[in-house]
């Protein structure tokens, strides 16, 4: 543990969130050209390169051992610091302290899944930190635009002036998974109609349709989705866009106007890394910077007008948004249509359109004369079917249910889950560690053998706390005020399973 | 029973409509008119002292006349008792004789000869009377006593009558009184509902000058029965337009106007399409009344004499072809009377010829394909030739790759089409009845009710549109519209009315099964490349059939299923199969199992659904296939699955190379199955267990 960091902490820093690259700065002397980006930006170069010298330490140490999977975590008295390569040889750690007086528990992998979501939101919009870094090998690109991004992205955890990580009162929700909602047959028909008539009016492009906070279809493969998804309840659906945050969320909402004062003074600090032009702050200001609060608003036919400044993004030079899609390096504008609690999504490629950014107002055009109308149609049936933000409560249950096969997941509403007592969810929250060792350990000895596992817990207060594991299906449970029994814990359980989950927790035995 | 086919040499002409060669001959020498009994739909002749009569919708050469001896005297109009045990003969315009065929007995009805006269009468089976007897002075209702050969009346209704129209296809009466014959009494004589009476209602004319007062003439008042609902058609001449009226049980409602490109303008009906000749013209147009749209529904286009299909008449197609080609010059020539529904007689020559419609021609002239499906799904002529152009013009659109919009409209066509076939009872909404009218008599009217509301009962129409007759009378408005048929020359009769023969037993109506078989089945091996066009049109059918409520074949799931997987859009069938438009079945599970080598995702989907649809058995092998044989063995403990053998347990088991877990399903299955120490696999794994441990 470098003692720059012990000190930072001492000045009621509680985390650093740091990616390296550890590939540069191989000579002494060059050793801050590892870094990309650091968090906080005035943090003195000492500090920062302590802790990067700790962490390749460790990695090219565990390396030795575990050449696929160095180092996940590092578990100190006051710090965890958590592991993410998100490409080969780029690695991005967060840094949370533990503070024993407000009792901040963190869980390592849902640490973990902040970084993920960053990292693949990022690549979304900017493509890979690789690419970036091969475009301008002095690593500025890269670094105006993870600085940017990074720090736009850490505004929505800020918490008045704290950082406030998902810790264990959030161990009912799953970052980078896409919450659906539940539609009839018919509704389904009716939206998957709906789907191809906007692909045909943008000559095939992918598209989203989310209601409300819920993704209701996606023509996208899963990882694509699980970051749009994100990125759309983050800044585009209705709730997003309106300030006012209500009691409903299934993903966290800024809880307060994002303090972003110290946000655009960051220029300075990171324009003192060494290898930064004279150019920079220019460069920096020219960025789109999608993650910022407010710059979508909703225009007058209905389609959401990005704000951005037009920068140069990949080889093409725009004010709409484009997306990079994973699979294939294609560029994609963003294209949003919001009419009442309905999103639609489109992703039109950039390829397909004759004239550039201008085709996109044909495009827009079209949707308008022939599919907004439908649109309207199927708000009315998604809205008439529509329970509310408690749609999905289950009264008596705390629960949480992972489709990992699908990256889809559903739980109790946050607002349900704040009546739960703070022992049951730290209950909860070291459970679920002990599942994701668990997982990890299954994962290591067989990746396609997927096993079962079930623990239920007698916790505080008279809760069951339980996890149940079936070949890629996740449940976690929280009962208050239950009877003693496990009978009674799993008789809950097969219920929950058998109306709510098509039989998939069932007890088999 | 392929009429469009017929007449290859004449195809290369345009035209939507043709009279069907060879024609009813009629011209026996030494008779004396033609008349037309649409009650029994006869076409009688009367000669000097008796009557010859021919069954319309007979093939010709098989229906010699029969005949009935009436004795001699003059004939205005005659019309044999809907059981044919009497014959009833107008012979002068003040009496009509009655004559029962078993007897010969006859006895005459007169009326007061300084007063009134009739008009006309007609057979009813209406349940209070037999027979109308029409006079100025208002109608008689009789019943007519066989046995005795006499008539009691049943009442009479006084009014001033200058003329009526008939049909008995409508079973309406319409009684034109007034100065200019425009205000109307109706009457309505059915089997199911007895006598209906509508309120009084004056039909419009238009007026040429300030002081000129136009007389209605019964020949531009036409009775249109199409679809079970009664029309109205009533050319103003000066108007230059026909207006359309439709009756309901309780009201006349005029529906607007269909514009009239001649002076003379004749209706037929055909198959539930109206035809309005322009004789002076010589064109036809054509209506579908349908959807309530008096939009014709192609260009005018002249009316074809098209020659017969070669293996109908062989011994008289010679004949036919000199007819036809000698015929060619007098179409809408002057002589010719259109009679209800769709005949024409061709006074002068003898002969009756039958219209058709040119299904192919018309559904080649629009390119308003999903119209053209709604117009072909209301046909009855030829159910079986009228669904393979259905299924050809939809695996046309497809292929075509024309809009998805485009495609939806005729998927929701062709499904409202079959459901409401479906609920119709296996009977097609509007039934063609050659012989038996009461039979189906009121089943077209259920549509009826829900476009005119609650209040506005509809009219039941008797859905007959066999052969039929009202004749447009060309002498005075008093005498009987049947007298109105000219004498005609002695000729043999012929018949080419067979079509309808044909159109019992099957429906125009697309099942989902034959739209996956005819049309999804069969473009899939034709179009090539990017499955995802027809998977959106696949969806847009579901959605149709969902609307509808049909029930889905799982072919067409497995179908779906594999145009995805071909495409790698395993996103889609996950999507699909959890918002169940791809409905769970067995096949639909075992096929994801199957697609399992590929995207174990897939396959996991299937496995789930196999444990919805509590395939037990299936969904045990299954896990064994992959390994989990011990999940398998707690699901078949809980389920009581018996029928999958041992041996597969335990070769999971030994497979996973764990002698603990081997000993475990060994002694599972001592425990469980009481004949499995027995079986030779209990030896062989207890000894492999010796070894292993």
């Amino acid at each position: 543990m470098g003692v720059s960091s012990m000190a930072a902490a001492s000045d009621g820093m509680q985390l650093q969130l740091c990616v390296f690259d550890l590939r540069r700065g191989q000579q002494e002397g060059q050793e801050l050209d590892k870094i990309l980006f650091f968090y906080p930006t005035d943090c003195p170069f000492l500090t920062q390169l302590s802790l990067v010298g700790l962490c390749e330490g460790i990695i090219t140490f565990t390396r030795i051992f575990s050449p696929e999977a160095a180092c996940e975590v590092i578990e100190a008295e006051k710090h965890s610091h958590v592991f993410y390569e998100a490409e080969p040889d780029i690695w991005m750690i967060l840094v949370v302290e533990k503070s024993k007086d407000d009792g901040q528990v963190w869980r390592c992998e849902a640490l973990r899944g902040v970084l993920k979501e960053v990292h693949s939101l990022f690549k979304m919009f900017h493509m890979s930190i690789h690419a970036l870094l091969d475009k301008k090998p002095s690593g500025e690109l890269a670094r105006s635009h993870l600085h940017s991004f990074i720090t736009d992205y850490l505004s929505d955890f800020q918490l008045g002036k704290r950082m406030q990580m998902p810790s264990f009162r959030d161990s009912l929700k799953e970052r980078g998974t896409v919450q659906m909602l539940t539609v009839s047959r018919e509704v389904a028909l009716e939206v998957q109609s709906l789907i191809t008539s906007i692909s045909s009016c943008c000559n095939g492009c992918d598209s989203l349709i989310l209601f409300q906070d819920l993704l209701v279809s996606t023509t996208l493969p899963p990882d694509d989705t699980a970051n749009l998804f994100s990125y759309c309840t983050l800044r585009l659906t209705p709730h997003a866009l309106s300030s006012s945050t209500s009691s409903w969320s299934y993903l966290r909402k800024g809880h307060s106007t994002p303090n972003l004062s110290n946000l655009t003074t960051l220029d300075e600090h990171q324009s003192r890394s060494r290898d930064t032009s004279q150019g920079q702050n220019s460069q920096i200001s020219s960025i789109p910077r999608f993650l910022q609060r407010d710059k979508w608003s909703k225009g007058k036919d209905g389609f959401l007008v990005p704000n951005f400044p037009s920068g140069e993004v990949g080889s093409f030079v725009l004010s709409t948004p484009v997306v990079w899609n994973q699979q294939n390096d294609n560029c994609k504008y963003l294209c949003v249509y919001q009419h009442k609690g309905i999103t639609v999504v489109m992703l039109v490629s950039a390829t397909s359109l004759a004239n550039g950014e201008q085709g996109l107002v044909q495009v827009k055009n079209q949707f308008l004369e022939n599919v907004a109308q439908r649109v309207t149609a199927v708000e009315q049936k998604l809205s008439r079917g529509w329970g509310g933000e408690n749609a999905y409560h289950v009264s008596g249950y705390r629960y949480l249910l992972i489709d990992r096969d699908r990256s889809v997941s559903r739980a109790t509403p946050a607002g349900k889950v704040t009546t739960l007592k703070k022992e049951s969810l730290v209950y909860l929250n070291k459970l679920r560690e002990e599942v994701d060792i668990e997982k990890g350990r299954w994962h290591r000895d067989n990746p396609h053998q997927e096993k079962e596992l079930e623990v239920s817990i007698r916790a505080e207060n008279n809760a069951w706390v339980i996890a149940k594991v079936i070949r890629g299906k996740e449940l976690y449970m929280v009962l208050e005020k239950a009877n003693e029994t496990l009978l009674y814990a799993t008789d809950a359980v097969e219920k929950f399973s058998n109306r709510y989950c098509e039989g998939a927790f069932s007890m088999e035995y | 029973m392929m009429q469009t086919r017929a007449g290859s040499s004449r195809s290369d002409a345009l035209s939507h409509a043709y009279i069907q060669n060879p024609p009813i001959r009629c011209n026996i020498p030494e008779t004396r008119g033609l008349f037309y009994d649409d009650g029994n739909k006869l076409l009688l002749s009367p000669t000097a002292d008796q009557v010859l009569s021919w069954k319309v919708g007979v093939p010709s050469q098989h229906n010699p006349p029969n005949s009935d001896l009436i004795g001699e005297g003059p004939v205005l109009s005659i019309r044999y008792s809907l059981d044919q045990k009497a014959i009833a003969i107008q012979r002068s315009i003040h009496e009509v004789e009655f004559r029962n065929r078993e007897t010969g007995l006859t006895f005459s009805r007169k009326c007061k000869q300084d007063l009134e006269r009739i008009l006309g009468f007609f057979w009813t089976d209406c349940p209070t009377c037999d027979i109308v007897l029409i006079k100025t002075s208002g109608i008689e209702l009789l019943l007519y006593d066989p046995e005795q050969n006499s008539l009691h009346v049943v009442e009479t209704k006084k009014l001033s009558v200058n003329w009526y129209v008939y049909t008995h296809e409508s079973r309406m009466l319409l009684l034109a009184s007034g100065m200019q014959c425009t205000v109307f009494s109706g009457y309505q004589f059915s089997a199911a509902a007895g006598i209906v009476r509508l309120p009084k209602f004056e039909m419009s004319m238009t007026k040429s000058e300030a002081n000129s007062k136009p007389v209605l003439s019964s020949d531009d008042v036409h009775i249109v029965t199409v679809y079970g609902r009664i029309y109205c058609l009533q050319f103003d001449r000066v108007g230059m337009h026909l207006n359309v009226y439709r009756f309901y049980r309780d009201a006349v409602v005029e529906q607007g106007n269909i514009p009239a490109y001649s002076s003379r303008v004749a209706i037929s009906t055909v198959d539930n399409v109206i035809l309005s000749h322009q004789l002076d013209a010589k064109v036809v147009m054509l209506y579908d009344l349908f959807l309530d749209s008096l939009n014709p529904i192609s260009a005018p286009l002249p009316l074809l004499l098209k020659g017969s299909s070669g293996s109908n008449s062989r011994s008289t197609s010679e004949v036919s072809d000199s007819i036809s080609s000698a015929y060619e010059g007098m179409i809408y020539s002057d002589n010719w009377n259109f009679l209800v529904p769709d005949l024409i007689c061709d006074v002068e020559n003898g002969l009756v010829w039958k219209i058709c419609l040119d299904v192919e021609a018309i559904s080649a002239s629009s390119s308003d394909v999903p119209s053209i499906l709604q117009f072909l799904q209301c046909r009855r002529s030829d159910p079986a030739m009228i669904k393979a152009l259905c299924l050809a013009i939809t695996r046309t659109l497809i292929l075509e790759r024309r809009p998805i919009s485009v495609i939806a409209r005729a998927m929701d066509v062709l499904v409202a089409s079959y459901s409401n076939f479906l609920r119709s009872g296996s009977t097609p909404p509007v039934t063609q009845n050659t012989g038996n009218d009461q039979s189906t008599d009121g089943s077209g009217v259920a549509s009826e009710h829900a476009i005119t509301g609650t209040a506005n009962k509809s009219i039941i129409a008797d859905s007959s549109s066999g052969v039929s007759m009202h004749s447009p009378s060309s002498s005075d408005d008093e005498v009987n519209p049947e007298e109105s048929e000219k004498q005609v020359r002695d000729k043999s009769l012929q018949s080419s009315v067979s079509q309808q023969m044909a159109s019992h037993g099957s429906s125009v109506a697309i099942s989902p099964d034959e739209m996956y078989r005819f049309v999804f089945a069969l473009v899939e091996d034709e179009m090539s490349g990017d499955p995802s066009y027809l998977i959106s049109v696949i969806v847009e059918f579901l959605r149709s059939a969902s609307r509808e409520k049909l029930k889905m074949n799982p072919d067409i799931y497995l179908m779906m299923n594999q145009l995805l997987a071909r495409s790698n859009q395993h996103t889609d069938i996950a999507l699909f199969v959890s918002n169940k438009i791809i409905e769970p079945s067995k096949e639909v599970a075992m096929q994801l199992v199957g697609f399992g080598q590929q995207n174990y995702k897939i396959r996991k989907l299937g496995m789930d659904m196999l444990r919805q649809l509590s395939l037990h058995h299936d969904y045990v092998s299954v896990l064994l296939q992959d390994g989990y044989y011990l999940e398998a063995l707690r699901y078949a403990r809980k389920h009581k699955v018996i029928t999958v053998q041992p041996a597969l347990f335990l070769e999971a088991a030994m497979a996973s190379n764990n002698a603990l877990h081997l000993a475990a399903v060994m002694r599972f299955f001592s425990d469980f199955a009481p004949s499995f120490k027995t079986t030779l696999d209990y030896g062989r794994y207890q000894q492999v267990l010796s070894e292993l441990s």
